[in-house]
């Protein structure tokens, strides 16, 4: 499986996490996390866990349970963690440690490694055993309410070490190693992969979008941090200039209990604009988000607010350029005037969207430097690469 | 110069190295900060800013081949120092020390009090080395190796274990003048400053082409 990957990062690359993996040959490693499907972690999971087996590594991948009321408890962590502002009292934290109790009775917490993905099940970490557990934190923790970092560093301390994506997310109150290492997209999964020019037509008339009129899209969750309003706002303003489209692709997750609010303020602000078409996709609508990056003339990430980012690293690979927020790890993906251009307000979104939908070559010359600059960074076999590494150190291992 | 002999009979070990990044806790918003946390950085982190960039997955733009450039360029607006910084050197005998006292002469005798768009966050890793399982005992298979090698191995031997402080010039200019004797060769490979490189494959040939002038 692994092999796959040689023609697109090269044999050597290959070889080197053969022979990383084959220091853990024999060490079990869980991967916990809190939804299945929807979001950019569940989705690397999706495709991260089948490729550590394949190395011989005995890896498994749990889901933790949890109520309504302990979604909107970990959204409402999740939100002051990432904007600095919240309204969580001692109940709210009482609701998640019963949830860190109750799950702490039914995921098996005793794998040699316990790699634990952001801060819905960061506090099973009270119940370990005498192992290794890693906490990956995929969301901007650097500017946190603070009473929400408080409860959550006495769990965070008790980790062996931390993962963030992007170094401004590091935290100068933790003590313990807080390793840098961006997330991936995986360049064989059905997202990701080549396809054919029929399906992308096939999918845009399913959708009734027109394949004759430039395509603008962005894909994220109906979430006020990946700005959704302010993206139909500077669709509207580019409108003036060149007839286009927009297509904004969503997806509702389980524990996002706030995505339908958003969605009913986005329907609003489109106010039946027919050029504009706001899809709700159920999880795993892969070859559709595909074909729609693909029938793009560009992609938008515009965030306010980003943990990553994925969508980015997903246009660049299909050769689009990236209009994206100056936030979190777009930067990283998005270089200004190389791969794509980085905004921070709605006029600057529509004058950049206004000027790649007017000049396709310039557009395409980003695209394919996307493209590279995704193929050295972004691929799912370098973050598999640093897990690997971060495993050996954390165990105090070596190569 | 027979290029098929084992001369004292001491091999080339070809070894690489990951770099894994790790948060540092320094940051720096303005020239009076950056300098300041060059002074407090550990060598690593010296280190990763400054040659990072030779390998091709760099995230930095290919004029400015160095994040601090970079940094005072974009965030700052100071073109001028930026050039500057962008073309300090970094050829032998230099380590990170040295590095460091540059950078920090040039960066701290520059006056300016702008505030920068971005914080500079300071990086710093760790080398993990592994064995690549190459080995040459001629000159013959150290450049058939050479040109072939994983190119992690290439700025380990050449750049890195230089710039720690791990060997007093790199790795393969030591070999050839132990193992050969050949100290106008090993000079002229010292001579190749690895700081304005983009490309580790660049660097490779490079080291390649002055090796096959004075060879073949």
């Amino acid at each position: 499986m692994i092999e796959k990957y040689a023609p697109i990062v090269g044999e050597q690359e290959i070889d080197g996490i053969v022979k990383i993996a084959e220091k853990l040959k024999g060490v079990s490693v869980l991967h916990v996390n809190s939804t299945k499907a929807g979001g950019g972690v569940a989705e690397i999971l999706n495709r991260m866990v089948p490729l550590m087996k394949d190395l011989g590594i005995n890896v498994d991948w749990k889901v933790i349970r949890g109520d309504s009321e302990f979604f909107n408890v970990t959204k409402a962590f999740h939100n002051s963690l990432q904007n600095g502002a919240g309204n969580l009292t001692d109940e709210h934290f009482k609701i998640y440690d019963k949830w860190q109790e109750i799950n702490s009775t039914e995921v098996p917490l005793d794998y040699d490694v316990m790699f634990i993905h952001d801060p819905q099940p960061a506090g099973l970490v009270k119940y370990r055993k005498n192992n290794t557990w890693i906490w990956r934190c995929h969301i901007d923790i650097s500017n946190p309410y603070p009473p929400t970092w408080k409860f959550l560093s006495q769990y965070v301390s008790q980790y062996k070490s931390m993962i963030i994506s992007v170094p401004s997310f590091g935290r100068d109150d933790m003590e313990i190693p807080q390793f840098i290492i961006p997330p991936s997209i995986d360049p064989l999964s059905v997202k990701n992969s080549q396809i054919h020019d029929v399906t992308v037509r096939r999918v845009l008339k399913k959708y009734d979008i027109k394949e004759d009129k430039p395509i603008i899209t962005q894909v994220s969750r109906f979430d006020r941090a990946k700005d959704p309003i302010g993206v139909i706002k500077a669709f509207k303003l580019t409108r003036n200039h060149v007839d286009s489209q927009l297509v904004y692709v969503g997806s509702p997750a389980s524990d996002d209990p706030e995505g339908e609010i958003v969605y009913n303020e986005v329907v609003k602000e489109v106010d039946g604009e027919k050029d504009i078409h706001l899809l709700m996709l159920p999880p795993g609508s892969d070859l559709e988000i595909n074909a729609f990056q693909r029938a793009s003339s560009l992609v938008m990430q515009k965030s306010i607010k980003e943990g990553f980012g994925l969508t980015v690293s997903e246009a660049l690979w299909k050769e689009r350029p990236v209009i994206g927020g100056n936030t979190g790890g777009i930067p990283l993906q998005v270089i200004h005037g190389v791969t794509g251009y980085l905004v921070d307000s709605v006029e600057g979104a529509s004058h950049y969207m206004t000027f790649l939908l007017k000049n396709k070559e310039y557009g395409s010359l980003l695209g394919s430097r996307g493209k590279e600059h995704v193929r050295q960074n972004f691929l799912i076999t370098r973050e598999l690469r640093d897990y690997l590494l971060t495993i050996l150190y954390s165990m105090g291992k070596s190569l | 110069m027979d290029i098929y002999s084992y001369g004292k009979g001491i091999p080339f070990v070809f070894q690489g190295a990951y770099y894994p990044k790790k948060y540092s806790k320094l940051k720096a918003t303005n020239l009076v900060q950056l300098a300041d946390g060059i002074a407090k950085a550990d060598k690593y982190s010296i280190f990763y800013h400054m040659f990072h960039p030779i390998f091709t997955s760099h995230l930095v733009t290919e004029d400015l081949p160095n994040d601090f450039a970079v940094w005072i360029d974009q965030s700052l607006g100071l073109r001028e120092l930026a050039e500057k910084v962008a073309d300090l050197p970094g050829a032998e005998p230099k380590t990170a020390e040295d590095v460091r006292k540059d950078l920090f002469n040039v960066i701290s005798s520059y006056k300016s009090v702008r505030e920068g768009l971005r914080e500079f966050v300071f990086v710093s890793c760790y080398p993990i080395v592994y064995d690549t399982g190459k080995r040459a005992s001629t000159l013959a298979e150290f450049l058939d190796t050479l040109a072939t090698v994983d190119p992690r191995s290439v700025v380990w031997h050449f750049v890195s274990k230089r710039i720690l402080g791990m060997s007093p010039k790199n790795d393969f200019s030591l070999w050839l003048e132990e193992n050969f004797g050949l100290k106008d060769l090993s000079s002229k490979l010292s001579s190749i400053d690895p700081q304005t490189y983009t490309s580790e494959e660049k660097l490779r040939e490079d080291l390649i082409e002055n090796l096959e002038e004075e060879l073949l």
